[in-house]
């Protein structure tokens, strides 16, 4: 380890050049964690091989529609590891179809999970894991503290209601989960973990960040939810504890071989209107697939994902993509969506936003108007990033070492989801 | 900014852009929703324009029309501003002052060549509406190049000759500078029968809960040329650039399908053919270009991030 390199945020795998292409196989999962942007979640959709089988030989068979360099094949749900057997058959399928069919994409794949991690450690995860351990990337969501875990993730009730709709029991997970932590990251040492920031975790983030510092986990990817969740005084509070935050990281030199996406130095700066114009989100770029057999632009247009809008399906495995539903997502842009504030904004920059959250929240049936409910919180977190790299600049300055970081500095782009 | 008012005096009120009226029934707006509309438009500054259905409307209903500047617009064989012909056989009767629609489906339209450009040298305005122009096909392309190659070989014998006949679909390309579109939304706004406003006839006709309030019109801002993507560098200013077509084939208002794109290019290029045809034996608007270009479709040569 080079103790004077600064760890900076990885790039997602590729980032820019694949596609990424999305398995729904269940939408069922055995937690039901609070914050859960999936309104919809059941037990009974999962998704059948004939679906599964279809699909993939659609995307396949049509390589000229998808000519990104490599792909990445992700599998959520709900949570995916419920559907092993399945995703195992899945894969198998993949790797033997396109070997056959001499498809550019056979040496250029990855095989990609978030899990709750509760079913890690058992031996159908294993064994695949096993199997295609060259082509995996697995990130298990942990939250943090035990009490900051367990405050959203929590184990569902045993039985669904009248709907099929599953609803949260007081147990929380996080037992189930950190028991598997040390095989996960035996096999995957540098893999991060995702966390969710709600309203109530914002007192937790110091501790949780620390701690899953403390557990070996280097990258720690962290944002707060996009929906419009925020209480007066929050945006103070968040501020405070990303200060906090900064402080120990720095004083405690996790720094060097640690990182938390909340500080990034490409934040917190004005965008120019013809250069930095480009859709922050990816949304139509990928393509996601539910057991229904329904195409999205992204899975948070799926039914599931949406509070007040219908789901927006740009094809299915029959048919094929809509090539005109797709055309809004691949013309969109930053300032055609947002509103006047964000254009004259001084600290637009890694102000990010979800398209589906945006068709969600919209007055209209739209994709083009921007939600801006993270607005606060991401001024907060400027003014805190602000403060940790004058603190840690100052820090390295006095001790002889700013030139060296500056010159081993990665020049990472902000991770599209 | 808004400049006009339509409005629908019937269910039944003739069509004349692109969507069907699907409601056959005679079903007249309220008096009182009329004279709010008149009432509405004279406040606004708007210059009203009333849709008429196949039949004599009441007399109090034409004394309330008569108390307001108007345009009419009319089937045939009524007389107003502008008259939409029900085929094309009632097109060669039209009255010559008034300028004529046709809405006509595509294989009837490249079956008609010969009829229509009989018809181009009676005419002051012809307005082409192709009803089913989302379903073009690259082999539909091919036919509408030739039937639009045709209608140039008239205009061109018709505009040296000195009578400019209009015709929608090549001349306004050749006379323009900037976009002008329909600005559903933005540059006019529709009253309906049932007293509720909509961008356009067509939102009505397709959904009746589509309403609006005109006052205050959510993401109204989409609706504006500067807030569609592919449509604010795009060049084929005759375009109509349909809103309705849009969200009926895209989903967004603000952006135009493939084959709405390929359909307003192809007529461009035949503007530009026959502007250059035209200047070949006289000066003629010489303030006009149309650049050549390589593409059909402004999203195959989108800025790509
Ligand atoms: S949401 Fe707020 S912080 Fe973000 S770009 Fe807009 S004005 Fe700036
Ligand atoms: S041709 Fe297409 S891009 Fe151009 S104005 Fe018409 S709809 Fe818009």
């Amino acid at each position: 380890m080079d103790l004077y390199k600064i760890k900076d945020n990885e790039p997602a795998w590729q980032s820019g050049m694949s596609k990424n292409i999305t398995f729904i196989v269940t939408k069922d999962c055995q937690l039901a964690c609070k914050y859960c942007y999936l309104v919809g979640k059941n037990v009974k959709e999962r998704m059948s091989w004939e679906t599964a089988k279809t699909f993939v030989d659609y995307v396949l068979e049509h390589e000229d529609e998808f000519r990104e360099e490599s792909v990445v094949w992700d599998f959520i749900g709900g949570e995916p590891f419920l559907e092993i057997e399945l995703i195992d058959k899945i894969c198998d399928y993949l790797k033997l179809r396109m070997f056959e069919l001499n498809h550019h994409w056979f040496n250029s794949y990855r095989f990609s999970f978030s899990t709750n991690g509760i079913n890690y450690h058992t031996s159908e995860v294993q064994s695949f894991i096993k199997k295609n351990r060259e082509h995996i990337s697995i990130g298990i969501t942990i939250d943090g503290t035990e009490k900051k875990h367990d405050l959203n993730r929590v184990w569902k009730q045993p039985t669904a209601d009248a709907n099929g709709l599953t609803q949260p029991s007081e147990r929380g997970s996080y037992k189930d989960v950190v028991k598997n932590i040390p095989l996960w990251l035996s096999q995957f040492p540098d893999a991060g973990t995702k966390v969710t920031i709600s309203s109530a975790d914002i007192p937790y983030i110091k501790e949780s960040v620390l701690h899953l510092y403390s557990l070996g986990i280097h990258q720690v990817n962290i944002n707060v939810v996009f929906e419009d969740v925020w209480q007066e005084g929050d945006d103070a509070r968040f501020e405070e504890q990303l200060m906090e935050l900064a402080d120990a990281i720095i004083d405690g030199g996790w720094y060097q071989d640690y990182a938390c996406s909340f500080f990034s130095e490409h934040i917190g700066k004005s965008l120019d209107p013809e250069r930095d114009n480009q859709n922050w989100c990816g949304a139509g770029r990928m393509l996601s697939v539910d057991a229904a057999g329904n195409l999205y632009p992204c899975t948070r247009f799926a039914q599931y994902s949406l509070r007040s809008k219908k789901a927006l399906i740009i094809g299915n495995i029959k048919d094929g993509i809509n090539e005109n539903l797709l055309r809004p997502f691949l013309t969109l842009d930053r300032i055609t969506q947002s509103p006047q504030k964000c254009l004259d904004c001084e600290v637009a920059s890694g102000c990010a936003w979800c398209q589906g959250e945006n068709y969600d929240a919209a007055q209209t049936n739209t994709i083009y108007e921007r939600s801006t409910a993270i607005c606060l919180m991401h001024k907060a977190r400027v003014r805190a990033n602000n403060y940790y790299w004058n603190k840690l600049y100052r820090k390295l300055e006095l001790e002889g070492r700013r030139e060296e970081f500056e010159k081993n500095e990665r020049d990472v782009k902000p991770e599209i989801c | 900014m808004m400049q006009y008012l339509v409005i629908l005096l019937d269910d039944s009120s003739v069509s004349y852009c692109h969507c069907d009226n699907p409601h056959k029934e005679h079903h007249l707006i309220g008096l009182d929703d009329l004279r709010a509309g008149i009432l509405y438009a004279m406040k606004q500054n708007l210059m009203i324009q009333f849709v008429y259905p196949d039949y004599e409307l009441p007399q109090e209903y034409l004394d309330v029309i008569d108390t307001i500047d108007h345009h009419d617009i009319v089937p045939h064989p009524m007389k107003g501003d502008v008259v939409v012909a029900k085929d094309l056989e009632t097109l060669t009767s039209m009255q010559a002052d008034a300028v004529a629609v046709l809405r006509i489906g595509k294989a009837e339209l490249f079956a008609s060549g010969e009829a229509i450009a009989a018809i181009l040298p009676k005419v002051q305005r012809l307005n082409i509406v192709i009803t089913d122009i989302d379903t073009f096909t690259d082999d539909d392309l091919k036919q509408y190049n030739s039937l639009l190659s045709r209608l140039n070989e008239v205009l061109k014998e018709e505009y040296l000759t000195g009578h400019t006949p209009q015709l929608n679909l090549l001349t306004d390309r050749m006379m323009l500078t900037k976009p002008n579109h329909c600005n559903a939304g933005v540059e006019n706004i529709t009253l309906a029968p049932n007293g509720r406003y909509y961008f356009c006839p067509a939102f009505y006709y397709s959904n009746p809960d589509d309403s609006i309030d005109p006052q205050a019109i959510p993401n109204q801002q989409l609706l504006r040329l500067d807030h569609a993507p592919l449509c604010r560098h795009c060049d084929a200013y005759h375009c109509r650039r349909c809103v309705w077509l849009n969200r009926k084939t895209t989903l967004e208002v603000n952006t135009p399908s493939h084959e709405q794109c390929v359909a307003a290019h192809t007529e461009r290029n035949a503007a530009r053919q026959l502007l250059e045809a035209i200047r070949q034996k006289a000066t003629f608007m010489p303030e006009v270009e149309i650049k050549e270009i390589n593409y059909l479709d402004p999203f195959d040569v989108r800025k790509e991030w």
